[in-house]
């Protein structure tokens, strides 16, 4: 991943490329250590905080008086909403905006490996919601702006990855082709948002921000202990991901290249 | 501008020529608020409330099915790699194809709102209405015009793209609907459902023309 950015495509609009460069140099550096740490550091880190985050969520935190132990499901729900789901798309709409500046198809490895991990903590998100919603609201599904625009974001990174998968893993046009559905979706989010916000709204407020605090400190702490968790399995569960579909890249090409060498 | 211009006025020229394509649209829309009205029993009760969703949803299927088709020609009769050596720049010829595609959708849908008219008992063509269409179809179409570039693979293409295009859509399906409703006078609450619509079809223009360029390069 180290040569990025080396030849800019001749058609692409200036402005566009600073800005996706721009995006891609933020990302780089906020990611790259831990990348590089993948096979070492990072799964160590990874299983020491999924098990703080278990230990605190199941015995440490206190018993909520009025929602009772299904609240405990908040310490896995909220975190993967936004570090599972929102940061995961973010990684793949960057990879996909590396993929068209830099045209290496290793990105288009990770872009697609976000995805599958974004879309798996979605389905995470809307599933213990629903098990929290029926004793909470007393229906598993509501049409809420907020669970409404993440069904939204699912269906569009399902679709991501379905226009993917019909192409083969070094097929530059559809790696291309998907690049640009990928940004285009992540760029729909605020517009989703704003649209569902207008249409419909029950979600629980953020109470997390409010300047005084309803929530004890013993909550917060395992909170924040399950976003470091969340955040570091979303992380090597990309890493991952992507490794193996570089893997599945090469493999092909070799075979392809076997296949020009003794044609049968 | 000039350019875009000629794409458009050589693509008009074929799709008058041979009507068949504006024809099969047009009949696919009729045909769809006719099973509306089955499936709802629209001539029985009071269909102004449901009138914004049946239209939309009509528009939306619609405008896929026909812009699906934006490059089939080209690709068929093997044009689209000259008109993109043309020197010309590649969002030129995206624009065309816009407007193209924007024309023939806007006439399909006066035509739907005069059916319509004529089957709900429901004045629909007046002039906040038809600004409402007007805007709504350039924010899909672009989006559609832009997907359509699918390009080869004819055979995922069919079906790929309403799944792609429709979750990216959600937005400008909800602001039209209630922008429409606005116009009937339905009580549909107060939220700015045109500027949300206008800022869809802005976002999904402007994004389309920077991103056509990467879409269509060989």
């Amino acid at each position: 991943m180290s040569a990025v950015a080396t030849q800019t495509p001749e058609n692409c609009p200036a402005a566009l490329t600073s800005v996706l460069r721009g995006i891609l140099a933020l990302f780089l550096w906020a990611t790259l250590p831990l990348y590089n740490a993948r096979w070492t550091l990072l799964p160590a880190l990874t299983g020491v905080a999924m098990m703080a985050m278990l230990v605190g969520a199941v015995i440490a935190a206190p018993r909520e008086v009025i929602e009772g132990d299904v609240q405990r499901l908040m310490y896995i729900h909220v975190p993967s909403a936004s570090a599972g789901t929102y940061f995961a798309f973010l990684i793949a709409a960057a990879s996909s905006a590396a993929f068209l500046i830099s045209r290496d198809i290793r990105w288009d490895a990770v872009a697609r490996s976000a995805a599958t991990v974004g879309v798996l903590f979605t389905v995470i998100t809307l599933a213990t919601g629903a098990i929290w919603g029926k004793p909470i609201w007393g229906v598993y599904w509501t049409w809420d702006a907020r669970l409404t625009s993440t069904l939204v974001l699912l269906l569009i990174y399902t679709a991501y990855l379905l226009a993917r998968s019909v192409a083969g893993p070094n097929d530059e046009q559809a790696a291309r082709y998907s690049a640009i559905f990928a940004l285009i979706g992540f760029l729909d989010i605020p517009l989703i948002h704003f649209s569902v916000d207008w249409w419909r709204t029950l979600h629980p407020q953020r109470i997390i921000f409010d300047p005084r605090p309803a929530v004890p400190g013993e909550m917060l702490l395992v909170l924040l202990i399950a976003f470091i968790a969340i955040t570091l399995l979303m992380l090597w569960l990309v890493a991952l991901r992507s490794d193996t579909e570089q893997l599945v890249q090469r493999t092909d090409r070799m075979r392809a290249r076997l296949d020009q060498r003794e044609p049968a | 501008m000039r350019p875009a211009l000629a794409v458009f006025r050589k693509d008009f020229q074929l799709a008058w020529r041979d009507r068949t394509g504006w024809l099969s649209a047009f009949a696919f829309a009729a045909i769809s608020i006719l099973v509306y009205s089955f499936a709802f029993d629209l001539a029985a009760t009071d269909v102004r409330p449901l009138l914004p969703g049946v239209l939309w949803t009509t528009f939306l299927f619609v405008g896929i099915f026909a812009n699906g088709q934006s490059f089939q020609r080209e690709a068929d009769a093997g044009t689209f790699d000259a008109m993109m050596i043309a020197p010309v720049s590649p969002s030129t010829i995206f624009f065309g194809k816009v407007i193209t595609n924007l024309v023939a959708l806007v006439l399909i849908e006066l035509a739907l709102l005069v059916l319509a008219t004529m089957l709900f008992d429901t004045v629909l063509l007046t002039a906040e209405l038809i600004l409402v269409v007007a805007i709504g179809t350039t924010g899909y179409v672009s989006l559609t015009t832009l997907l359509s570039t699918l390009g080869s693979r004819a055979r995922a293409r069919a079906v790929l793209l309403p799944v792609l295009a429709l979750p990216l859509l959600v937005p400008l399906l909800i602001a039209g609907v209630r922008a429409t409703g606005v116009a009937l006078d339905e009580p549909v609450g107060s939220a700015p459902w045109m500027l949300l619509l206008s800022m869809f079809a802005l976002w999904a223009t402007v994004g389309g023309a920077l991103l056509f360029p990467l879409a269509v390069e060989r």
